[in-house]
């Protein structure tokens, strides 16, 4: 009864505080209800017996994309008055979305309420994975070309980025943050490796753990710590892109490994080293997906040659 | 060996972030060695039959299914092949454009990422895919600095909507099905409203990233706005992404019915296409927009075809949308290197600056024509392939007038337009002088492609016959 009493209540305040941050006039507004929005989403998900979502949910829906919004927010400098919609410019999307959300809800009432053919599946091949967590099994063996194209994905909105980051604003950091945030810090990665540990077996894993990492390192480079974590240095770009090369790295010794057999089969670990293998790609996952997330949220044009060019041709356009 | 295809393309693009001063070196020899072993792999599989891979060779339902047919190595091959050329082309004007070095390593992802979708038969795999593709793409576009900003945004938010759609009618087949390959699904498919709606879903979200009328509005400002070798990426290779997976989930997921009743849909929006893209072209004050429009106008087509493959279920009909993708993406890869080319050398952005174009840069000119001729349809191009194939097709269906008709419309169309380019070309009482000497290498590169789309008339026949097989 009071878990149900629970459930109604986190339902009303997650549609109330998502309305709020929809229709707050103020963007800093949005943000900071969109991050409690966050919150009660990863408990909605912890709720719902998905833990590996709410940990994602509260490292990243909450945690690191509030801060994206923010940095972003505070690089508009001043904000060009927002244009007020027209009544019937609001209503349009309302009506899209009223509709939409109605069309949905019936189709759910639809489903079949048996799960399908894939979790048994997944439960029976589980010992073979090298894993005894089903979520790390199906991210890092069973469906690990996703995996590694998600990896990618990341990289790659971080190449999107920095095209187009402006330059850096400089901000003078409060005394106190500063030492709070250098004591934070030990305690941010003694999590992150629980995590990235406790994956193999329960809730965690490197995105999680990166998540963590990211946001540890976010706060104290807002705090003007770790200077040389920018992409113009080459070891930063080398750990940014090793979760991927190690992932290729291991596929293709992989590959190679099982070609005494007729046919190899690409992406396949060896069963007695998929372990060591899952372990691998995960840490170095971890570290590259935490310095991606770092480097999107504090992204600062680079002095590498990728953007240099254009610089140029910038300054020559304004001059 | 295959493999190769996607692990090089991926280490080169890896190797280039590391390095960028060699990253064009590494991207053109990723590009060759792709397009041998794409040749190999067509070879192989249009001798051998159809490949099929469970991925790390779990159980069917499991693992993400992968299939090598002979239309997903014609355009693998097609994807290195561009990548090599537009590669050759950028590294030739390197020293005028000075591109940005992100450009290397975005252009071997998109390789990569289109190379996966093209084999993959699992929704979610593709849906990873296409999410790939759009960033790619996205990032492409905002190579061309600040004027980019806006397009390569409005471009991201769209294609994110239309991302989620596809994944809303992903989660709703998973749910109802309980697993993601395709040929799972076809076993277990019953028309419903769970399906119909899964199905609608989806392709708004697909024709969203497929810029198919009435959802191609932010097409012509993105792709307008990007640099040349960028655009011709995008126009000949990016937007066919999301039609492959169209067609996937409408010839192979959908039943008879489903199909039946969708046909119509796509061969009127196929129609409009052809007709206010074309009219959109004919209209706009900017070369690069108008070829941008073409390129509205000429999935039109695939529309169209897709529509009445639908309705009739005749293999030349199939044959002819895959021909006039093919055709298209070469046809367009050299309009978009020749205008880029003319008008980077007579500096302006406008149409009248190709005044007298044909005087001051005749190859880029021949270039553009001899493109443009293929667009129009005028045999023996690769246009003119698919428009007979779907000519053929629509007379072995009797009764069949209305359609024929149209399409001798939007044939008009695009020969009005085309030759709005080049009568202002051959007005050389007072041509527009070109900044500095054209530079001759870049336009040749922009013929080549031009001379390929002619040239597939040579292939028309093993052309025919593998896609043909491949609609049974």
């Amino acid at each position: 009864m009071s878990l149900l009493l629970f459930d109604v209540l986190l339902c009303g305040l997650l549609l109330a505080l998502a309305l709020a941050s929809v229709l707050s006039r103020q963007l800093s507004h949005a943000v900071i209800l969109y991050i409690a929005f966050g919150l009660l989403m990863a408990l909605t998900w912890a709720r719902l017996a998905a833990p590996d979502l709410a940990l994602a949910e509260a490292a990243i829906g909450a945690g690191l994309t509030g801060a994206l919004c923010f940095t972003a927010l505070a690089r508009q400098g001043k904000l060009a008055a927002s244009p007020t919609l027209s009544w019937q410019q609001r209503c349009w999307p309302a009506l899209f979305v009223l509709v939409t959300l109605f069309g949905l809800l019936l189709l759910v009432l639809q489903l079949p309420a048996k799960p399908g053919p894939l979790p048994a599946l997944v439960m029976q091949q589980l010992a073979a994975s090298g894993v005894s967590h089903p979520v790390t099994a199906v991210l890092l063996n069973f469906r690990s070309w996703d995996t590694l194209l998600e990896l990618l994905v990341l990289l790659l909105a971080l190449l999107g980025t920095l095209q187009v980051a402006p330059a850096p604003v400089y901000q003078s950091s409060w005394v106190l943050s500063r030492s709070w945030s250098q004591l934070l810090a030990p305690l941010i990665i003694v999590l992150a490796g629980y995590l990235l540990w406790a994956g193999a077996h329960q809730p965690g894993g490197a995105f999680q753990a990166g998540a963590l990492l990211a946001a540890g390192a976010v706060v104290l480079k807002l705090n003007h710590q770790l200077n040389w974590l920018a992409w113009r240095n080459i070891w930063v770009r080398f750990f940014a892109i090793a979760g991927l090369t190690v992932f290729v790295a291991a596929v293709l010794t992989a590959w190679l490994l099982s070609g005494a057999l007729a046919e190899p089969v690409w992406l396949r670990w060896p069963p007695e080293l998929a372990k060591y293998i899952i372990l691998l790609i995960e840490i170095f996952a971890t570290l590259a997906i935490a310095i991606t997330l770092t480097l999107l949220v504090v992204a600062e044009q680079p002095a590498t040659p990728l953007s240099l060019a254009r610089q140029e041709d910038d300054e020559a356009a304004d001059g | 060996m295959m493999i190769l295809l996607l692990v090089l393309p991926l280490a080169a693009a890896l190797l280039m972030l590391l390095w960028p001063r060699i990253a064009p070196l590494l991207a053109l020899f990723s590009a060759a060695v792709c397009s041998f072993l794409a040749l190999q792999l067509l070879l192989q599989v249009s001798e051998q039959g159809t490949r099929y891979w469970l991925l790390a060779g779990w159980p069917s339902g499991l693992a993400i299914a992968w299939q090598a047919d002979t239309l997903s190595c014609l355009l693998i091959l097609l994807t290195a092949v561009l990548q090599l050329l537009v590669g050759f082309y950028a590294f030739a004007t390197r020293a005028r454009d000075k591109l940005s070095q992100g450009f290397w390593p975005l252009s071997s992802l998109l390789q990569l990422s289109l190379t996966a979708l093209w084999l993959s038969r699992d929704l979610f795999n593709l849906y990873v895919c296409l999410e790939l593709l759009a960033l790619v793409a996205v990032a492409l576009v905002s190579l061309s600095g600040r004027k980019a900003i806006k397009p390569a945004l409005n471009y991201l938010l769209l294609s994110l909507f239309g991302s989620l759609c596809y994944l809303l009618g992903v989660v709703l087949l998973y749910g109802a099905y309980g697993r993601l390959d395709i040929a799972g699904l076809v076993s277990q498919w019953q028309p419903n409203l769970l399906t119909n709606s899964a199905l609608l879903l989806m392709s708004l979200g697909l024709m969203l990233k497929a810029a198919l009328w009435p959802l191609h509005g932010w097409l012509p400002a993105a792709h307008a706005a990007a640099p040349a070798p960028v655009s011709a990426l995008l126009s000949a290779l990016v937007v066919k992404g999301p039609l492959f997976i169209l067609c996937l989930l409408w010839l192979q997921l959908a039943s008879t019915e489903q199909a039946q009743a969708m046909a119509p849909l796509f061969a009127g929006a196929g129609l409009a296409a052809l007709l206010f893209g074309g009219w959109s072209a004919l209209r706009t004050p900017f070369a690069k927009n108008l070829v941008a429009y073409s390129t509205v106008a000429q999935l039109g087509y695939a529309t169209l075809a897709l529509g009445l493959m639908l309705k009739f279920d005749q293999p030349l009909i199939f044959a002819a949308l895959w021909l006039f993708v093919l055709a298209h993406a070469l046809a367009k890869a050299a309009c978009f290197l020749a205008i880029g080319e003319m008008s980077g050398t007579l500096g302006g952005k406008r149409l009248t600056t190709l005044k007298g174009a044909s005087q001051t840069m005749p190859l880029a000119m021949f270039a553009f024509a001899v493109a443009g001729g293929s667009l129009i349809g005028l045999p023996p191009s690769g246009g003119f392939l698919a428009k007979w194939a779907l000519l053929q097709g629509l007379w072995l269906q009797e009764q069949q007038l209305f359609w024929p008709l149209a399409l001798v419309l939007a044939t008009l169309l695009s020969a009005a337009y085309v030759f709005r380019v080049v009568v202002l070309a051959f007005d050389r009482a007072d041509p527009v002088a070109p900044d500095f000497s054209p530079q001759v290498l870049p336009q040749w590169l922009a013929l080549l492609p031009a001379l390929a789309v002619w040239a597939m008339a040579l292939f028309s026949e093993p052309l025919l016959l593998l896609l043909r097989l491949e609609a049974l």
